[in-house]
C-alpha cells in the first residue's frame, strides 16, 4: 500500500491550478483567433479566385456582345419583320364592317328589288333607298333583312324610315339598316 | 518601475484581460474583414451568376440570328416592308387605287385625299376619298381588289348612287391607307430575339407570292416586225 503526502505548501497548489487554468484560456483563445485568422483568409482566397471567375465571364460576355453587334443588320431585319407581321396580321384578309355589310345586302336583297342608292359609314350603319314593283318584292325584301338566318347575325335593327307608293304603282323605300 | 506594475497588474488580472483581448481582436477581425469580405462574396456570386446567364443568352441569340440566311431576311423584309411602309407614300398609292379601279373596270372621276393622321390599331392610316363610274356588278370585285390590295388598305364608308336604266353605279368610297412608324429599339444588344412563327411564315409566304403575281410583268413576245432585211 503507498501512500501520498503532498508536502507543498497550499499557496504554491493554488498557483499552480491557477497556472494551468490559464493555460487552458490562453488554449481556448489562441484557437479562436487562428480560426478567425483562417476565415479572414478563406474569404480572400474565395474572392481572389471569384473575381478572376467574373473577369473571365465579363470577357465571354463582351465576345459575345461584339458577336451580336457584329449580326445587328439581321437582328434590326428581323426584328422589323416581326413588327411588320404582327400588324399585317392584323388587318390583311379582314374586311371592313362597311364592305362586309355590303356583301350581306348584296347577298339578301332580292333581284326584283331596284336599290336606288346605298350609304355605309366607317360605324357599320346603312342607309339604303330602294324601288320595289310590288308589294309581295317589299315583303320579300322585308323578310330576308329581318328574318333570314344568312344574314350571319350581322344586323341589328331595320328602322324604316320612309315608305311611300308612287304614281307608277311602285314602293319607294329608305331604311336604315345597323349592325351588331 | 512602470514596466513591473503593468506586469503586476496583468497577472493579477489575467483572467479577465487575455480573454477581453482575444474577444476584441476576433470582433474586429469579423467586423472589418469577414463580414464585408463574405457579404461581397455572395454579391459577387450574383453578379457571375447574371453575368454567365447573360453570356449564355446572348451565344443562344448569336446561334439564332446566324442560322437565317441574309438575303431572304431582306428580301421577306422588303416584301413587307411594301405591304405595310413606314411612310404615306401617297403617290405611289394613289397609282396604286387608279390601277386596281382600272382593272376592276371603274374610272376614278375625282380623288382627294382626307384625314392624314389617323390611328388604326397599332398602325396609323390616312383616308383617300375616290370617287368613281362603273358597273354594279363589278363593285364586290373592287372592293375584294381593295382589301387584298398589295399595299395594305380598308374601305371606309361606301356611298353609292345607281342609275336604273344602265346597270352602273356612281361610287364614293373612303380607303383608309395603313402605314406603320418603324420600331424604335433595333440596336440594343440585349433586346430578345423574336421568333418566327409558323403563322408568320405562312403570312409572309403568302405576301411574297402575293407581290409576285402582282410585279410580274406581262411576257412581252418577241416576234419579227417588219422585213427581216430592210435593204432588199
Amino acid at each position: 500500500m503507498k501512500i501520498s503526502i503532498n508536502l507543498l505548501p497550499p499557496e504554491t497548489i493554488a498557483e499552480e491550478r491557477q497556472k494551468s487554468r490559464f493555460y487552458k484560456i490562453q488554449f481556448i483563445g489562441i484557437a479562436v483567433i487562428l480560426i478567425m485568422v483562417f476565415l479572414a483568409s478563406l474569404t480572400l482566397a474565395l474572392q481572389v479566385l471569384q473575381s478572376r471567375n467574373i473577369s473571365v465571364a465579363r470577357a465571354q460576355l463582351s465576345e459575345e456582345e461584339q458577336k451580336v453587334v457584329n449580326l445587328k443588320s439581321t437582328q434590326a431585319s428581323l426584328l422589323l419583320l416581326k413588327n411588320r407581321l404582327t400588324v399585317i396580321n392584323q388587318y390583311l384578309g379582314v374586311s371592313s364592317k362597311s364592305s362586309a355589310l355590303y356583301r350581306l345586302i348584296d347577298k339578301l336583297v332580292p333581284p326584283s328589288v331596284v336599290v336606288n342608292s346605298i350609304n355605309i359609314d366607317k360605324g357599320g350603319d346603312m342607309t339604303l333607298s330602294a324601288l320595289v314593283a310590288d308589294s309581295v318584292s317589299l315583303d320579300d325584301l322585308l323578310d330576308s333583312l329581318v328574318s333570314k338566318d344568312d344574314k350571319e347575325n350581322k344586323i341589328s335593327q331595320v328602322s324604316i324610315q320612309s315608305l311611300g307608293r308612287g304614281r307608277d304603282g311602285q314602293y319607294r323605300i329608305s331604311f336604315k339598316i345597323g349592325l351588331k | 518601475m512602470k514596466k513591473e506594475n503593468i506586469i503586476k497588474f496583468y497577472l493579477k488580472y489575467r483572467f479577465y484581460l487575455f480573454p477581453a483581448a482575444v474577444f476584441l481582436s476576433s470582433l474586429f477581425l469579423i467586423i472589418f474583414a469577414i463580414y464585408p469580405q463574405t457579404v461581397k462574396l455572395i454579391n459577387n456570386q450574383k453578379v457571375a451568376g447574371d453575368l454567365t446567364n447573360k453570356s449564355k443568352l446572348l451565344e443562344a441569340k448569336v446561334f439564332a440570328l446566324e442560322s437565317y440566311d441574309k438575303e431572304d431576311l431582306s428580301q421577306k423584309v422588303g416584301v413587307a416592308l411594301a405591304v405595310l411602309p413606314a411612310d404615306k407614300d401617297f403617290l405611289d398609292v394613289l397609282g396604286l387605287l387608279q390601277e386596281q379601279a382600272v382593272q376592276s373596270g371603274f374610272s376614278i372621276t375625282s380623288v382627294a385625299l382626307g384625314n392624314t393622321s389617323n390611328k388604326a390599331g397599332s398602325a396609323s392610316s390616312y383616308t383617300v376619298k375616290l370617287e368613281m363610274k362603273g358597273s354594279k356588278v363589278l363593285f364586290q370585285g373592287l372592293l375584294d381588289k381593295l382589301e387584298n390590295s398589295s399595299r395594305l388598305t380598308k374601305v371606309g364608308s361606301i356611298d353609292i348612287i345607281s342609275r336604273q336604266t344602265t346597270q352602273s353605279i356612281d361610287t364614293s368610297l373612303e380607303v383608309d391607307v395603313l402605314y406603320s412608324q418603324l420600331p424604335k429599339d433595333f440596336e440594343k444588344v440585349d433586346s430578345p430575339l423574336p421568333e418566327l412563327s409558323k403563322e408568320d411564315e405562312d403570312l409572309i409566304a403568302s405576301l411574297i407570292k402575293n407581290s409576285t403575281t402582282i410585279s410580274k410583268p406581262e411576257e412581252i413576245q418577241q416576234t419579227p416586225r417588219g422585213k427581216s432585211n430592210p435593204f432588199e
